[in-house]
């Protein structure tokens, strides 16, 4: 208690420095208002809100100030999104796509400005829920964290890359590893970080420091979002709104218990290395649709199914930064952008981070949350009107931002072509079905991995019982284990008779 | 329409011979940190141009250029630029390895370097250690030698030559564990996975204060006043250090050596007043920095020095692609 009072005394600090700070005003206002319309634009998504900004901002302004770009814009997608899902039943962002279940019939019912309401109001509690979650949780696990040696993280990073194949591949589950092995595989190119060995450099300099993370993360999301988005231009009907967006506290009240356990399962999800906000939303849907008692009207319009979406998807933004912050294992692709922020400035997660960062991302997030409830309540017109421009006006604007912000991170114009390629092989995957996140978790992750499981060994002289002589590390490596046979034809077969009888 | 672009082109002619004749500077002047932005390159470049500006009639705007091997990146892109003193390069000892690992091919004489200053390493242990001293810790390694795990940062960085060097001076062999980066070796020997680490005091500061480890020696002739507590200097406890020792960080800036001696002079006063500021002082003392504040052919003996020490570890380490002596390196 007295730890938690602690906590809250210095986020008061942090809040009370960032609210007298009239540039962070700036800062908040514009980023919101960009998160958002990134958000509410379909083809646009709060990945790439992030990453973009990284781009332009990373290394160019303080991290204090970047960091209210970075996370506004985050804040402002993840809502965005649930415009167009309401009013044209198109996802804004993938994060949306569950909002859309139940928004857009009530859209057609005439109740689109409630249905905003409901949703602005239920991203705003959510964002708070994941944010309070932050603050608590990220110095308890930095306390654990403080123990864990290589062969722990080095299993660690492994599970996050499977799980996030596993977790985001759309089609079968074995897609989503290969993108992520392909990513690990992408890490090893540069100089070995143990040896200073050049690896798969073909003796071009500028691979010795290996694939760069801001231009693979433009090329991995940017690019096929893009290409894409110009090659599927229809657009529905925009419904039009009748009274004003106000939240129906009532309404809110009724439905708190919905609310208060999708904002658990979302900072759950977002907790999850490399599992973003889309799956946050599903799982709260899911799970919704089968304890609520209105389970049945799900899709047809019920409050609590929009309420368990876009309470989930704004609270998996908390929890997609615990990871983030304790172990630079991104909870989120969106969270794995910020990575690439705090790279460039050499802040290094664990547990020597500096707890004042700690403290301002969590003062950052209250603000950017209060800023985008307001602003989904007074200027939601705004973005509703933004809904109208045509995609062949703003893609190509996009990329033209994407290419200045890789451009402008300082590795010159090769930079550029990393993007390029690894936007072209990005295309394709998607094409094919290949989930695009765990490919960039590998890249972020794959470093990680290669150097603590190199050091394990040699710690241990080479000796592989490391890996199950701990007891975190054999945790681990069970975790490990068992989700790779989960997907083993045997034990699947196994699974479908046991729910058969 | 040929005529106004003559004439066009003779004014830009005549312009830019104005602008010759002009003392140098007359334009800003762009410094390109090869290392990351929040770095010690990089935040010490940022206050010592800040402090320069004030003795130059121009402003410094400092960005970053990385990546390559040692930085080479931000080198190669320095040195093509004209050597007008319009660009510099921000730089630190470990950019000497750039070219024995293949990232340029030029021995670092290309500079005129101008040294700012660097962290002393030291030795330390976790705070739970059974060593006290670095006699105890040193007798422990030869009773058992090369099992005692000791971190540093990446192979042929300036804490692992430290760390050569007092195996070296002291007759110890260590179980070298590379890490990437001075936090990631600090946080192992936090955890217990490494019993020791060498890395700079200004990177283990805050872990000294809030006791997390135990400083047991400095790699450098002095002692230092700490936290209250004096850490004693390994030179006073094994004779002959100095053989190998001090290897000291050198972080700063540089022009090109071919620039002219109107610019190096500029320079070199802009520079020679900021260091002599109270402002590097206090910075210097707060972050547990040592003023250098050595400039041109004193700053190139010490780069020089420090080129082949490192050239040549490396080589034996293997982790070199090009012969130093193909360079002209000498050998230490």
């Amino acid at each position: 208690m007295e730890f938690a009072l602690t906590q809250l005394a210095g986020f008061g600090g942090a809040f009370w420095d960032l609210i007298t700070d009239p540039v962070a005003y700036v800062y908040i206002v514009v980023s919101v208002f960009l998160g958002i319309v990134f958000g509410a634009l379909p083809g646009l998504t709060a990945t790439l809100a992030v990453t973009i900004l990284t781009g332009f901002f990373g290394n160019k302004i303080p991290l204090d100030y970047s960091l209210i770009a970075l996370l506004g814009a985050y804040v402002g997608a993840i809502y965005g999104g649930s415009y167009p899902s309401i009013l044209l039943n198109i996802p804004g962002t993938a994060a949306s796509a569950a909002t859309a279940m139940d928004g857009h019939p009530l859209a057609k019912a005439g109740r689109g400005a409630e249905a905003l309401g409901l949703t602005t109001t239920a991203s705003f509690i959510g964002t708070l829920i994941g944010t309070f979650a932050l603050l608590i949780f990220v110095w308890l696990l930095l306390l654990i964290s403080q123990s864990i040696a290589s062969p722990e993280k080095a299993l660690l990073a492994l599970f996050g890359i499977l799980l996030s194949g596993t977790l985001m591949s759309e089609d079968i589950v074995v897609k989503g590893w290969i993108a992520g092995l392909a990513g690990l595989a992408m890490a090893m190119v540069g100089l070995d970080p143990l040896l200073s060995e050049p690896r798969y450099t073909f003796g071009w300099s500028y691979l010795f420091s290996g694939f760069q993370v801001v231009p693979v993360l433009m090329g991995a999301f940017a690019v096929p979002q893009i290409i894409d988005g110009l090659r599927h231009m229809d657009m529905g009907q925009i419904i039009s709104l009748k009274g004003r967006i106000l939240p129906n506290l009532p309404v809110i009240r009724r439905h708190m218990p919905t609310i208060a356990r999708s904002g658990v399962i979302g900072t759950g999800v977002g907790a999850l290395p490399g599992v973003g906000e889309d799956v946050a939303g599903w799982v709260s849907y899911g799970v919704g649709k089968s304890v609520s008692s209105d389970g049945k009207n799900f899709g047809k319009g019920s409050m609590e199914g929009l309420l368990s979406s876009e309470t989930a998807n704004n609270a998996c933004i908390g929890g997609a930064l615990i990871p983030l912050l304790v172990l630079g294992i991104p909870g989120s692709p969106p969270a794995a952008a910020l990575m690439g922020a705090f790279k460039l400035n050499n802040i290094i997660p664990g547990p020597t981070i500096d707890p004042a960062i700690i403290l301002r991302v969590v003062a950052i997030m209250v603000l950017a949350s209060f800023t985008m409830f307001l602003m989904g309540l007074f200027t939601a017109r705004i973005f509703i009107q933004i809904l109208r421009i045509p995609q062949t006006v703003f893609l190509p604007v996009v990329m033209v931002l994407t290419t200045i912000g890789s451009f402008s991170v300082g590795g010159g114009i090769n930079d550029l072509y990393l993007m390029l390629g690894v936007g072209a092989v990005a295309y394709f995957m998607n094409l094919m079905k290949y989930p695009i996140a765990p490919l960039v978790i590998g890249v972020i992750l794959g470093g990680l991995f290669d150097e603590t499981f190199r050091r394990s060994l040699l710690l241990s002289d080479g000796d592989l019982s490391v890996f199950v002589s701990r007891p975190g590390a054999a945790i681990l490596l069970t975790l490990n284990i068992a989700l790779t046979l989960s997907q083993a034809p045997v034990v699947k077969r196994g699974f479908a008779k046991i729910r058969g009888t | 329409m040929k005529a106004i672009i003559a004439s066009a082109a003779a004014a830009l002619t005549f312009l830019s011979a104005t602008a010759q004749a002009q003392e140098y500077p007359f334009r800003d002047i762009t410094t390109a940190v090869v290392w990351g932005a929040g770095g010690g390159t990089d935040s010490i470049n940022r206050m010592i141009m800040a402090e320069m500006e004030k003795h130059l009639p121009v402003s410094i705007n400092v960005i970053n250029q990385t990546g390559g091997v040692a930085g080479s990146n931000g080198m190669v892109y320095v040195q093509n630029q004209p050597d007008d003193g319009y660009t510099l390069v921000g730089l630190s000892e470990s950019n000497v390895t750039a070219a024995v690992q293949g990232g340029w091919d030029q021995k670092f004489d290309f500079w005129y370097p101008f040294i700012v200053g660097g962290s002393p390493d030291l030795i330390s242990v976790p705070a739970d250690s059974p060593y006290n001293t670095l006699e105890e810790l040193v007798d422990a390694a030869k009773a058992a030698p090369g099992t005692i795990p000791a971190a540093a940062s990446g192979a042929g960085s300036i804490h692992h030559l430290n760390l050569l060097a007092i195996e070296n001076g002291a007759g110890a062999t260590f179980k070298f564990i590379p890490y990437e980066g001075s936090a990631a070796g600090q946080e192992a020997a936090m955890a217990g996975e490494v019993a020791l680490v060498v890395t700079s005091l200004a990177e283990q500061a805050p872990l000294i204060e809030g006791g997390k480890l135990k400083p047991l020696a400095m790699l450098t002739p002095d002692a230092a006043e700490f936290n209250g507590s004096t850490i004693p200097s390994a030179f006073d406890i094994y004779d002959g250090l100095d053989q190998y020792l001090p290897l000291k960080q050198a972080i700063g800036f540089a022009v090109h050596e071919s620039a002219s001696d109107e610019v190096k002079a500029a320079l070199t006063d802009a520079f020679d007043k900021a260091i002599a500021s109270d402002t590097v002082a206090a910075w210097a003392a707060a972050n547990n920095y040592d003023v250098g504040g050595q400039s041109g052919e004193e700053a190139q003996a010490l780069f020089s020095k420090l080129e082949s020490t490192f050239a040549y570890t490396l080589q034996e380490l293997g982790a070199t692609s090009v012969d130093p002596m193909s360079l002209g390196i000498e050998k230490p």
